[in-house]
Parts: structure tokens; C-alpha cells; sequence
């Protein structure tokens, strides 16, 4: 077990400090120099892979293949990617306004917040560290980061890695536990990001109020899946126990559990066995047992096999909370309404995943029920579409992240004019005293002319 | 077909009318504008439209009744109320008739040359059931103003011309609002002081409900000596006079080289005198302070005052009148300096140099808005680079707020969130992620060793 060296406590509001005055130094706002630490943090990823693989080998005894594909591998091109495109996201906007406006010089600046702070949870720590890095430094602010005390060889290599590659005096590192994270809660932030769960995020939100910080909330809850009579049942799950493998099911957007119809249940579980059997030939728990997914643990390695239980009852045990881990519930249902109906009794999930090829349906769906994202006949892989927001709505959180998305996340959005001296006949009119002439000019608007029209409801 | 029905004149009245509605059920107008959302009433661009219509409607029908309540409350005089509030209002409804259309449209994602086969698009959905808790000074473009959740698809809570299974209104104070705030909203947007947004916001903790908030401060204006201050001194005694100071971003003190502070208050007097050629007290230009707590606290922080009246510091309590009013010699603990004035007062404080000014902003609360009146491109630019505001603007004071097209928001203990037309659209919205797998698609089948 790693000894995580926490900060000490006296130092946390110091290290606050020291970034607001390299913040107000103003060298994190020439783009140049953002890019070169989006381009070291780039670097930082592919160098010290290795590194980053066994610290999570030990810490959640996560399969290389999934740290390199899910963590390092987007890590690596989103800071890339950021770089390239940071010219044009950091540039000030003119919008469009009407000719006699058009000499006020109207312009959005992008102005960095200032200093962030960022907590990120321990179950895909490398990805959901940095990607809300990557966009804090894009945007030009100064960050700390507090990484979670449940992995402790990740956060304390990246409390050893980061001022090797990233400019310490505008990125910290602070480690600790609830004292640690209770004294960060307390100082004053420009913008807190935080990834995790319901409970802590109603400690940071109220913490927040102190400073009426904006806060952006990466929660998580029971991501359902709607399965239809007609969809291939063997595609769907394989396609949902991919989902439902990675990390052993402890991702906010893990397929928590299925709805399908009754008549359909059973070969929809004969689909997961197939699936089970071609992914794991040798049984998930590496012990050549053929019998497959009955929830078999082994608690000395801190594993369980994935699970299939069918005709799960609402009032389950496995319904009560996110699962977050290699079990899935299969709800029988009769109908496509009953499924939804479903869905809208429970708090708003961070996906809903929805398996089925009829147009009817899908919109019937979307216009139904509310979600983070809707993923149709996959799981997962929106994760991977970087051009996509990414956010919650309701109980798994607001704010959203993704390339441009998380840059806009820590960007003040400036709004600016310069009216010209030569605007002042125009201007005129506004100054008191008011006469009657002045009142018929501005009060034009209000005599627009509205268009005619009807409820199509009928009503009023 | 096209004409508004009688009942609408009906409702206005109605609305005019400030009823604190006995038995208040918050719980369960939150429960009929749920309905009314999952019904999704609210859910067709048209039935959108409709409702912004009928809200362009009570604005035109009533509009010498919102004239005259202003008067009688605020004080405030005919063209003010016109201009700042019931055309800005107006004509926001036609900005967003005109543009739901395309504000609502799934929009798709860049193009990814890995993903284009999975259809990724941006849906844009509105957030539910959401309230707006609006303030006294600018009751209409504020209450109102935020209507474009209309044009969102939301179901909201404000006055009654409207679909009252999607749009509601509540009057009350302390204990009404405080029932409210416990109830789980899809989004909050509240417009007032500070103090009380700590409370909105420690109530949204609880139910993690998203959180707009247009607060204030004092904005400050920094005045370049070799400006044309004719123009200036005209233009920031408007912004400090319109609706007797009371509006977020008034230009609340002035800060100028001290050797230059005696010519900036004579500019401003002349400016004054143009505006009020004889007692601002009979103008009726000129409106009244909202009430006694208020009239009290802005006498109060004038009473304490160490710098000097230049001009004006008249009171009247029964009509509760205060004097277009300039301090000059304004230090940094002055009373006026202790807290945002939200009236008709202005401080004029003399630094060394342009250096002090900018530390003096920097040393205090991030403003909603920053103004500076230079013609001198490095002067402006020192002051921009070197704070934060929620709006830089230059050469003027108010007007950037009703600028299409611009974003208005503050920072830090200004505020968060940004609203007018499309801003306020997205506010509300939610942005729904979403992909369609092709079922030829090997790509999300990375081994599983």
C-alpha cells in the first residue's frame, strides 16, 4: 500500500495564494504559452504511460489495455487537440448586431476565471484528472488539483510527475483526505470542477455558497437501458456487457440496468452468456470455470464476475443505488410505456442508452424522457466523441466538459463596447430633459407590429 | 383570429393587482408546471412562439398601465420606464419569436472522421421546470426579460397572459420564497443583491439545482484626464441618473488623476444642469428611491460621508427623493465605499496615477461592469488587461446591456451565467448529447483480455 503524503494543512491556502499572484502576473494569457503546457501535459501522458499503468495496476488492478485505451490514449489527444484549436476558441468575437450598433465596436473577450480548482474521483482517475485540466489551462487559469485518497500510488505519482512537466507556480497538486479537502472547500475559487457522487457534491455545492462559486457537478446515478422486442438481442448484449466489463461497471456511464420485454428477457440472457463466453474464454475470474456470470467473487483479489440477474423487481436491493460495479439488472417489462414511465419515476440518469432501429420509437423516447446524453444501440461510446458535451442534468449534475466545452467551462465570456464620440447626436434623445418627440422615437419598439397567430392547443 | 381575447385585459388587470395569495401552495404549482412540462406543452416551436406572443401582447396592451405603476411605485418617469423596460422587453419577445427556430435546432457535431458514422448531434432540450426570482428596479425587463425560457420549451413562473400550466407567477416575500427555494428546480436565476443569493444558492446545494446568478457591486469608472470629458461627464451622469441609480451596472464611483478631479467635476455639474434645468426634485424625469429601507440606508451611507458635496444632496423622505448627488475627495474607506450604492450618489476619488486605480479595482470584488472613458487605445487597454469585470466597456455607461449579440454576466461576487435572448435560451437549455450506433460498427469492440 503507497504512503500518500498529504499536504500539509497550513500550506493549502499558500499554494492558493501563490497561484492567484502568477494569475494576476498575467503569464498564463499569452496563447504560446498555454499551448506549450497543453503540449507538456501531452508529453507527460505519453512518456510516463508506463507509470500511469502500474500505479492503476496496483491501485484498482485495472487491465493495461483499459488505462492506455480509455485513459492515457484520450489524455494525450485531447491535450493535442486543445492545443490546435486554442487560437481559434481564445480568439474575441464581434457578433452580428445592426448597422447603426455596428460603430460601439461590440466584442466578446474570453477571459480566463482565474484560479480552479479540481476534484477528481478515483475510478478513471488519470482521464477524469486531466481532462478538466486540459481545459482549465486552454482557458488560461490556474488550477490545483486534488486527486483522490482511494488511489494513492495515481495521486502520489502525479504529485511527483506534474512540476517535472507542468509550470509549478500555476499547477498544484494538493493530496489529502477529508481534512485536506474540507480546508481546499473553505478558500476561494474562481470555478470548482468536481467528479464523483450526489452526497459530496451537496457538500461542495454548499461550501461553494460561501464564495457563490460556480461549480460544474460530474455526478453519475443508474444509467438505464431500454431494449427493444425487435433489436438483435445478441448484438445488444454484447454491446451493453462491453459497457457494463469496462472498469468492472464502475463508470458513471455504465449500463446500470436493462428494461426489455418479457418476452424477451430470456434470450436477451442467453445473448450475454454467448457474450460472456466469447470475451472471457477462459471465465472472467481467470479460473477456467465454464458456468458463467453467477456473481462468483473473490475477495482476496477484490473481484466479482460480471452478474446477470433477471426479472429484478423495482424494490431490489440492486434498484436502491448506483450499482457501480459488474452487475447487471434485467427488468421485465410489457410495453415500451411502461419502460419509460420507468425511467421518469427515477432521478434523471447521466445516460440512457436505448437499443432499437424504429424511428417511432426513438422520438417517442427522446421527447419523453430527460437525460445527460441518449445513446442509441451502443453504450459508452459517446465517451469517446470529443466534439460532444458531456454533462448531467437533474441528479447526475450540470456543467459541461469535452474539448471546447470544459474550455468554456473556465472561460468568463467579457462582453465588451467603445462608443465613439460621433454616436452622440444619435444618443441624443436619451439625456433628459425628455420631450415629446424624444418619448415617440424611443418608445418605437413598442409598436412593432406582432405577427397573428393561435395556440395550436386552442387554448387562449 | 389574430386579436388578443377581452380575458387578456381581464388577466393584466390582475396582474397589476400585487395579491399575496392566501394558502400558498408552491408545492403544488410546482406540481401543475411539472405536469404541464411532461405533457410537453411546451414542447412544439409553435406553442413556444405562441406564448411569446401572447407575452408581446400584455406588454402592448398594458403599456400605459406598466407606465403609471411605475410612477406611482418607483417614481419612475414615463420615457425611462418606455425605454429601459417595456421596449427593451418587446422587442426581446420579437428577437426570439424570430430566432426559436433556429436557437432549437439539433445541432450536429463537428466532424470527426472516426465517429461520422455514429451520427453524433447536439440536441437542444429544455432543462424542465425552472424559476426566476426577479428584483425591484427593473421589474419588467427582468421578470420577463428571462421569458425567452419560453422560447426554451420551459415551464416557468411568471405572469399569468400565458398557458398557466407552463407559466406562472407568485407574489411574496421572505416565507413564500424561502417555500419555493426548497422544492427541486431544473434551473434558478436569480437577479439581486449578494446576500441573498447565499441563500438561493445554499438551497440549490440541497437539490443540486443549477444556479444563475445576476448580482452587482460597484462599478467603477475610470476617467483618463485627456479625455473629452464633455462627452464623458454626460454620458456617466445619464448611466448614475437613470432610474435614480438603482440598476446593477450604474457607474457607481469614479476614480480619476487627483489633478484632473476639479475639471471632472465641473463637467459633471454642467452635465447636470443640461439634464435638470431647474430642481430634479419637480423633474419629471427623474424617478424616486423604491422605498423607506432603502431611502434610509442610501441617506444613511451620504450622512457618513468625509468627502465634500460638490452638488445636489437634497433628501425628501416623503417622497422618498434623493438628489442627483457628486462627492469629490473620496477616500477608500469612505462610507460610500462600503457597499454598493443603488443610487442617485457619485464618488469621485482622486489617485496618483492610473497604476493606483487599477490596484484600487483589483483590491475589491470583481465588478459587473468596468467602464473608462479614454480615447487613448493604451490607456483603455492597461485598465481591460489588468482587472476582471463582468463587461469591459468603454466610453459610455448602461447601453452594452441590451446590445444583441452580447453576453451580459458578471464574476465572482458579480455574478455567474450569462443571459439576453440566445444567452438566456441557452441557460435553460439542456444540451442532450446523443449517437446512434450503426450495427455494422466493429469499433467499440476493443479486445477484453
Amino acid at each position: 500500500m503507497a504512503t500518500l503524503l498529504h499536504t500539509p494543512i497550513d500550506e493549502i491556502a499558500k499554494i492558493r495564494d501563490a497561484l492567484r499572484a502568477t494569475f494576476k502576473s498575467g503569464v498564463t494569457r499569452p496563447v504560446a504559452w498555454r499551448k506549450h503546457q497543453l503540449y507538456q501535459l501531452a508529453r507527460m501522458a505519453q512518456n510516463e504511460a508506463e507509470a500511469f499503468c502500474d500505479a492503476l495496476a496496483k491501485d484498482l488492478s485495472k487491465p493495461r489495455v483499459e488505462v492506455m485505451a480509455a485513459e492515457v490514449g484520450p489524455v494525450v489527444e485531447r491535450a493535442l487537440k486543445s492545443a490546435e484549436q486554442l487560437e481559434e476558441w481564445a480568439r474575441p468575437e464581434c457578433p452580428e448586431v445592426p448597422g447603426w450598433q455596428k460603430g460601439w465596436k461590440p466584442t466578446l473577450l474570453k477571459a480566463p476565471k482565474g484560479t480552479v480548482l479540481i476534484i477528481s474521483p478515483w475510478n478513471y482517475p488519470v482521464i477524469l484528472t486531466f481532462q478538466p485540466l486540459i481545459g482549465a489551462i486552454a482557458a488560461g487559469c490556474c488550477a490545483v488539483v486534488k486527486p483522490s485518497e482511494a488511489v494513492p500510488h495515481f495521486s502520489q505519482l502525479i504529485a511527483e510527475l506534474l512540476p517535472k512537466y507542468l509550470d509549478p507556480s500555476a499547477y498544484r497538486i494538493v493530496n489529502g483526505a477529508v481534512p485536506e479537502g474540507a480546508q481546499l472547500l473553505d478558500l476561494q475559487w474562481d470555478h470548482i470542477f468536481y467528479t464523483g457522487n450526489g452526497r459530496v457534491a451537496r457538500i461542495v455545492a454548499a461550501a461553494a455558497v460561501k464564495h457563490l462559486t460556480p461549480l460544474s457537478l460530474e455526478l453519475g446515478g443508474k444509467s438505464p437501458v431500454i431494449v427493444d422486442a425487435a433489436y438483435d438481442m445478441d448484438l445488444a448484449a454484447k454491446r451493453i456487457l462491453w459497457g457494463k466489463c469496462n472498469n468492472a461497471g464502475q463508470i458513471c456511464v455504465a449500463p446500470d440496468y436493462i428494461l426489455v420485454p418479457r418476452t424477451k428477457q430470456d434470450e436477451l440472457v442467453r445473448g450475454f452468456e454467448k457474450a460472456y463466453k466469447a470475451f472471457f474464454p477462459d471465465g472472467a475470474l481467470g479460473d477456467k470455470v465454464t458456468g458463467v456470470m453467477e456473481g462468483r467473487k473473490d475477495a482476496a483479489r477484490k473481484r466479482i464476475e460480471p452478474t446477470v440477474v433477471k426479472d429484478v423487481k423495482d424494490s431490489d436491493s440492486l434498484m436502491e443505488e448506483e450499482i457501480f460495479g459488474p452487475v447487471l439488472a434485467i427488468i421485465p417489462v410489457d410495453d415500451l410505456e411502461e419502460a419509460i414511465a420507468f425511467i421518469n419515476a427515477r432521478p434523471h440518469p447521466l445516460v440512457l442508452y436505448v437499443f432499437t432501429e424504429d424511428p417511432v420509437a426513438k422520438e417517442k423516447i427522446i421527447n419523453e424522457t430527460q437525460s445527460g446524453g441518449i445513446v442509441f444501440n451502443d453504450t459508452f461510446q459517446h465517451l469517446a466523441v470529443g466534439e460532444l458535451p458531456f454533462s448531467g442534468i437533474g441528479e447526475s449534475g450540470y456543467g459541461y466538459q469535452f474539448m471546447k466545452y470544459t474550455y468554456d467551462t473556465f472561460t468568463h465570456l467579457r462582453s465588451s463596447i467603445d462608443m465613439p464620440k460621433e454616436a452622440e447626436p444619435f444618443l441624443q434623445m436619451r439625456y433628459p430633459p425628455h420631450g415629446a418627440e424624444a418619448a415617440q422615437a424611443l418608445a418605437g419598439a413598442a409598436y412593432l407590429p406582432i405577427p397573428p397567430s393561435s395556440p395550436p392547443s386552442g387554448r387562449l | 383570429m389574430s386579436t388578443p381575447p377581452n380575458p387578456c385585459t381581464l388577466l393584466s388587470m390582475r396582474y397589476l393587482k400585487c395579491v399575496f395569495q392566501p394558502r400558498f401552495s408552491g408545492n403544488q404549482i410546482h406540481a401543475t408546471l411539472r405536469n404541464g412540462f411532461r405533457a410537453g406543452k411546451l414542447r412544439s416551436i409553435e406553442a413556444r412562439k405562441a406564448q411569446i406572443l401572447q407575452l408581446a401582447y400584455l406588454l402592448q396592451d398594458n403599456y400605459e398601465r406598466f407606465k403609471q405603476s411605475f410612477a406611482s411605485d418607483l417614481g419612475r418617469p414615463s420615457l425611462e420606464t418606455a425605454f429601459l423596460e417595456l421596449d427593451s422587453t418587446i422587442s426581446d419577445c420579437k428577437i426570439a419569436y424570430d430566432r426559436v427556430d433556429r436557437w432549437a435546432r439539433t445541432e450536429r457535431a463537428p466532424f470527426n472522421i472516426n465517429f461520422a458514422a455514429f451520427r453524433p448531434v447536439i440536441r437542444k432540450e429544455p432543462k424542465g421546470v425552472v424559476l426566476s426570482i426577479s428584483p425591484f428596479n427593473y421589474p419588467l425587463w427582468l421578470a420577463l426579460g428571462p421569458m425567452a425560457p419560453l422560447a426554451a420549451g420551459n415551464a416557468f413562473l411568471i405572469p399569468k397572459y400565458m398557458d398557466s400550466d407552463v407559466v406562472r407567477v407568485v407574489y411574496g416575500a421572505v416565507p413564500e420564497t424561502t417555500k419555493l427555494l426548497e422544492l427541486p428546480w431544473d434551473h434558478i436565476l436569480y437577479t439581486g443583491s449578494g446576500r441573498v443569493a447565499k441563500i438561493v444558492c445554499a438551497a440549490a446545494a440541497k437539490t443540486l439545482s443549477p444556479v444563475s446568478l445576476e448580482l452587482g457591486g460597484k462599478s467603477p469608472v475610470v476617467i483618463d484626464p485627456n479625455c473629452d470629458l464633455k462627452t464623458a461627464a454626460k454620458r456617466i451622469m445619464w448611466g448614475k441618473c437613470v432610474n435614480a441609480g438603482q440598476t446593477c451596472v450604474a457607474p457607481d464611483y469614479i476614480l480619476v488623476q487627483e489633478d484632473g478631479m476639479d475639471t471632472v467635476v465641473k463637467a459633471l455639474k454642467e452635465a447636470h444642469d443640461e439634464f435638470y434645468p431647474s430642481d430634479p426634485a419637480a423633474s419629471p424625469d427623474f424617478s424616486h428611491i423604491v422605498n423607506n429601507s432603502h431611502f434610509n440606508r442610501i441617506k444613511g451611507l451620504l450622512d457618513k460621508t468625509s468627502g465634500t458635496i460638490a452638488f445636489g444632496g437634497q433628501t425628501d423622505e416623503a417622497k422618498l427623493f434623493i438628489a442627483p448627488t457628486v462627492v469629490h475627495s473620496v477616500k477608500g474607506e469612505d462610507s460610500l465605499m462600503s457597499e454598493e450604492l443603488f443610487g442617485p450618489i457619485l464618488p469621485v476619488i482622486p489617485v496618483k496615477n492610473l497604476d493606483e486605480a487599477i490596484k484600487f479595482i483589483n483590491d475589491r470584488d470583481h465588478p459587473l461592469a468596468l467602464y473608462v472613458f479614454s480615447q487613448d487605445a493604451s490607456f483603455k487597454n492597461k485598465v481591460f488587461d489588468n482587472t476582471q469585470s463582468g463587461s469591459a466597456v468603454a466610453n459610455d455607461t448602461l447601453v452594452h446591456c441590451a446590445l444583441d449579440g452580447l453576453p451580459f454576466g458578471g464574476i465572482g461576487p458579480s455574478g455567474s451565467g450569462y443571459h439576453t435572448q440566445k444567452y438566456t435560451f441557452d441557460m435553460f437549455t439542456h444540451l442532450r448529447a446523443s449517437l446512434d450506433s450503426p450495427s455494422w460498427s466493429a469499433l467499440s469492440m476493443p479486445a477484453i483480455p
